[in-house]
Parts: C-alpha cells; sequence; structure tokens
C-alpha cells in the first residue's frame, strides 16, 4: 500500500480513491478526485490553479524548503520488517507531523505580519466615513466620544431626551 | 423510455450506459451529450465491442484491427479480456496479414478499469496484442505500457515482453 500524491493538487490519494491516467509514454497521473481530473483535462496548468499547492509553493504562500520535507521523499528500496522499526516510526510520524504543522503556522503568520499600521489605517477611515450607518448624525453632535477627536461639539442642551429617542 | 432510463443511468455510471449503447438511442443520447460539453472534451469511455478498432502494439504485422467479438462479457471487452478481431491494416511482408481472423488482447483501454484496491486505471487508447488460440502473443515484442491485470488472465508472456508495466 502507498499513499500517492495527486498530480493536480499535490494531495496525499490513500487506496480506494482517485483515478490513475497512464498516457502512452508511460507517465502515469494520479488524480485525487474528479476535480483535479476535470482540471487536467481542459489542460490547465496547476502552477496557475490559485487553490493547488503548486501555486503556493511557487508563490511563496507555503513553506519550500524544510528539513521536515526530506522524510517523506519516496524510497524505493523496501525495508526489511522490524517491530521495533515500525513502532519508531509511527511514533516519528507524529511528531514529525507536528513539527511542520508547527513551522508552516509560522511561516504563514510571518507572511500576514507587518500590516498593523495598514490595518490601523483603514479602520480610522472606515470610522470617519461609515460611522452614519451605526449611530445618528444628530448623536454624533451631541456625544463627542463616539467620534474621533477632531470633531469639536458644543454641548448645550441635555442629552437625555435624544437618547430615548433612539 | 430507454432514453429516460440512460439518462438516469448516465449519472450513475459511464459504463452502464455505454453497454446499452448497443442500440443507436443510447448512442445519439450520447453523442448529444459529447457536443454539449464538447469544450470540456468529457467523452463517454465505453466497452471494446464488435466493429472497434484498435491499435495493435506488437511486432506482429498489424497495424489497425477490427474488434469482431467480445469474448466473455455482455457488453463488451474491458482492460485484459480476450477478443476476436480482424486484420484491416498490416505492415507488409508481416507475420500476419490483412483479411485475416485472431485473438487479441486488450492491453490499453480507454475506459476505466477498477483495481482490487479501490482505485481506477485508464489508458490513452485501446490497443491489443495478438495471440492464438493458445493465447501466445504471435509478436515478438510489446511496445507502450501495460497493465499488471493481464498477470491474473495468464498473460504472463505479454507482460514478460512488456516494457512497461503500471
Amino acid at each position: 500500500m502507498r499513499l500517492e500524491k495527486c498530480w493536480f493538487c499535490s494531495s496525499t490519494v490513500y487506496p480506494g480513491h482517485g483515478i490513475q491516467y497512464v498516457r502512452n509514454d508511460a507517465k502515469v497521473f494520479r488524480f485525487c478526485r474528479s476535480k483535479c481530473h476535470k482540471n487536467f483535462k481542459m489542460k490547465r496548468n496547476p502552477r496557475k490553479v490559485k487553490w493547488t499547492k503548486a501555486y503556493r509553493r511557487l508563490n511563496g504562500k507555503d513553506m519550500t524548503q524544510d528539513a521536515t520535507f526530506e522524510f517523506e521523499r519516496k524510497r524505493n528500496r523496501p525495508e526489511r520488517y522490524d517491530r521495533s522499526v515500525t513502532e519508531n516510526t509511527l511514533k516519528a510520524i507524529k511528531k514529525i507531523d507536528k513539527v511542520r504543522v508547527d513551522r508552516e503556522a509560522r511561516h504563514h503568520s510571518q507572511r500576514m505580519k507587518g500590516k498593523k499600521a495598514q490595518v490601523l489605517r483603514e479602520a480610522t477611515k472606515e470610522l470617519e466615513q461609515s460611522i452614519h450607518m451605526v449611530k445618528a448624525p444628530a448623536a454624533l453632535q451631541e456625544d463627542s466620544s463616539l467620534t474621533l477627536p477632531k470633531i469639536k461639539v458644543k454641548v448645550s442642551q441635555p442629552t437625555e431626551d435624544n437618547r430615548m429617542l433612539e | 423510455m430507454a432514453a429516460s432510463n440512460s439518462s438516469k443511468l448516465f449519472s450513475v455510471g459511464r459504463s452502464i450506459l455505454g453497454g446499452l449503447c448497443n442500440n443507436s438511442i443510447g448512442s445519439i443520447r450520447s453523442s448529444s451529450e459529447m457536443v454539449q460539453v464538447d469544450f470540456l472534451s468529457q467523452q463517454q469511455r465505453t466497452f471494446i465491442q464488435m466493429r472497434t478498432s484498435l491499435k495493435v502494439v506488437d511486432n506482429s504485422g498489424a497495424k489497425k484491427v477490427m474488434c469482431i467479438q467480445a469474448l466473455k462479457g455482455r457488453k463488451g471487452a474491458r482492460l485484459g479480456d480476450k477478443v476476436v478481431v480482424s486484420v484491416k491494416e498490416a505492415h507488409s511482408g508481416g507475420k500476419v496479414k490483412k483479411g485475416e481472423v485472431h485473438y487479441g488482447v486488450v492491453v490499453r483501454a480507454a475506459m476505466q478499469r477498477g483495481r482490487c484496491d479501490g482505485s481506477e486505471v485508464k489508458f490513452d487508447d485501446n490497443a491489443v496484442v495478438l495471440i492464438n488460440k493458445q493465447g501466445e502473443p504471435i509478436g515478438t515484442r510489446v511496445f507502450g505500457p501495460v497493465p499488471h491485470e493481464l498477470r491474473k488472465k495468464k498473460h504472463l508472456k505479454i507482460l514478460s515482453l512488456a516494457e512497461h508495466i503500471v
């Protein structure tokens, strides 16, 4: 039993799933599901299709080089069955997966970093422009805490009546 | 009524519809289906039946061959089945002449065949290797990939001659 990779999206193909297409030059294309198969038949290039691993690796969205990938390299030599080796391998698989997932999360957060200033600017702009969706403009003039500091308001009347109306 | 039946069956399995393709109504329906989604080249791959033209992938001398009878299989032959063929096109000076009737083994079929692990395989074209009544290949070489379904059908000589087993 061997876990293969889908040619199009690079996800694992488990036994019992998918279709293998053998071309006459003896190149085998494995697909995990008909979505990938149909995209292949449409002659789409996986490197240009946004949701595939090929695109994500190419465009720096996902990790490309890491020591954890070495463990998943395809080895063509069958190993002699050794119970202790099997046990250790199973334990190692769990640990390696955890490490890889952590590293991927770190890569992702690293990629998403550096947007604090932009987010702040966008938020202030939205507050200025769209506050009328949340609070009526009349209320804003009376209560200065709802707006940004630069709007100066002179409070001359009591505000409770207007609040009740709302 | 037959048409509506086949439309229901189309969603269930292409191969079943292909089997019913023996009558003209079925084949017209399938060709109209083809035209509707022609851009995506969603072709219905069906069985190898009478009048199916096949490619010959050994050096017996024949080039193109037409199936006259699919031995075993009510709807037609699939990957790994034996067929009776009539030679339509042959190399000059080969072992086999045009117009002769021989047996053949389907080594590549465009229709997907389920494997025992649950996955499916399909090839690019329909190809046969000519054999004699005893099951021994007439030619001495086989070109292109062959599936290991032949092992179960006891066509071991063909497997040994093959250059690539899938």
